[in-house]
């Protein structure tokens, strides 16, 4: 699981469901969509400290920064190191924030003929991220 | 209402262990005392009985005094309004089921009692039989019955269900439930099976080493409300498995085997046999309905 830790920006609210800005560091903010409120959550607080969690298999990876396309959290990072294995293969991706771990089927390592030391956009969709105080 | 305060140095096998108990149990609650073997569980019901005796304390139930060891106080087994079911059921095997209950009674009892059990845990067809006829399942619910034949006020139950199988468990938890809310016990369970403690307490007491690290709400104390995936259980870790970059870890959780998929950060503390909570978000799962 990839763990981050940063403070909560923004909190959205309607009906029983938040849309919950994390903001990582000065320039990156993550987005999470939750089955809970302020009220039945009290960890939903702005400024509150949370985790960020997220597994590596949730991870998506693009070779260029794109706006067509509906995955709100992209981080910038280069790959650090590749695990090539038959089917799957290991990411390390470093980026401004710390390593995050991808884990992508080995066709897509080769089709999109991804290297180390190349820089890359990884995309999380808001319904993957867990918070955790 | 059960107040106690119970003291006791225990020889165990890693050397002397003092016990050091405070027990504060409302009339009519569930209440499940967790954790490893050699935690002083077994000696906590046994103390509380009056069948093992306590190095000092205090058992107050319901106003009543059964043990204050300054006041030199002390209230036999017979006393002490208590109904105790072990793992092994202890049954006499030369008496019918019947006779079983019967034995229990105490002198001029009203012999309705054994009626009104033998009906409440399904006995009717097996009440003639010997013991060894029966499933360990059937028993056990022997053995309940009889436990409750005096009328008990504490129901105490040390590992009952530990040797049965998970569907005869599940059955035998439906007729402890029953009888603890008929009869309006206050029962006390040692178990290890997370499921069964969710399911059949109000509070959970954990022990280590003769004392309670954490006690109150079994779903509280076993899933993880400060995390914010809404899809999550506890289950036992029964294998892992390295796969290509990724290991495979088979979760028993309930009747139920499932997989997940990790990293080696997440299981390098992991072990066979190990409580896991395992999570995911509300958006995750499919539902398929079943096709009756």
């Amino acid at each position: 699981m990839n763990i981050l830790s940063g403070h909560i920006s923004d909190i959205l609210v309607n009906e029983s469901l938040s849309m919950v800005s994390i903001r990582i560091n000065e320039h990156i903010e993550l987005k999470t969509i939750l089955v809970e409120t302020p009220e039945t959550a009290s960890y939903l607080k702005i400024e509150n400290v949370v985790e960020v969690l997220f597994k590596e298999t949730e991870v998506i990876i693009s070779k260029e920064d794109t706006n067509s396309i509906s995955i709100q959290n992209k981080i910038k990072a280069i790959i650090k190191k590749i695990k090539k294995g038959v089917l799957l293969s290991r990411l390390t991706l470093n980026s401004e924030i710390g390593d995050i771990i991808a884990i992508i089927t080995t066709e897509a390592l080769d089709e999109l003929a991804l290297t180390e030391n190349q820089e890359i956009i990884a995309m999380i969709k808001v319904n993957e991220i867990m918070i955790s105080r | 209402m059960i107040e106690a305060h119970i003291r006791k140095t225990l020889s165990t096998a890693n050397g002397k262990m003092l016990l050091d108990i405070q027990l504060n149990i409302k009339k009519g609650q569930f209440v499940t005392l967790y954790g490893s073997s050699g935690a002083g569980k077994t000696s906590t019901l046994r103390i509380l009985a009056g069948l093992l005796s306590a190095d000092k304390g205090q058992i107050i139930i319901d106003k009543k005094v059964w043990l204050d060891t300054e006041k030199k106080i002390n209230c036999t087994p017979q006393q002490r309004k208590i109904g105790y079911v072990f793992q092994d059921y202890a049954l006499f095997p030369n008496m019918t089921v019947r006779k079983n209950l019967a034995f229990a009674l105490e002198k001029g009892q009203d012999k309705l009692i054994i009626e009104e059990l033998i009906t409440i845990v399904e006995l009717e067809e097996l009440q003639h039989r010997k013991p060894e006829t029966l499933s360990g399942g059937q028993q056990q619910r022997v053995a309940l019955a009889r436990a409750l034949v005096r009328k008990p006020e504490i129901l105490l139950l040390d590992e009952p269900l530990s040797a049965l199988d998970i569907k005869m468990r599940s059955k035998l938890q439906d007729y402890i439930l029953k009888v603890h809310r008929k009869y309006g016990l206050t029962t006390i369970l040692v178990s290890h099976d997370v499921g069964e403690i969710i399911k059949m307490s109000d509070e959970i007491y954990c022990l280590e080493e003769g004392e309670i690290s954490k006690k109150g709400d079994p779903s509280a104390i076993f899933t993880n409300d400060k995390l914010s995936g809404k899809f999550q259980f506890t289950g036992e870790v029964i294998a892992i498995k390295q796969e290509e970059v990724v290991y495979i870890v088979t979760v028993l959780i309930g009747n139920n085997v499932v997989k997940i998929i990790a990293q080696e950060s997440e299981i390098t503390d992991l072990g066979i046999g190990d409580k896991v909570i395992v999570a995911s978000k509300a958006f995750n799962p499919v539902l398929l309905k079943i096709e009756k």
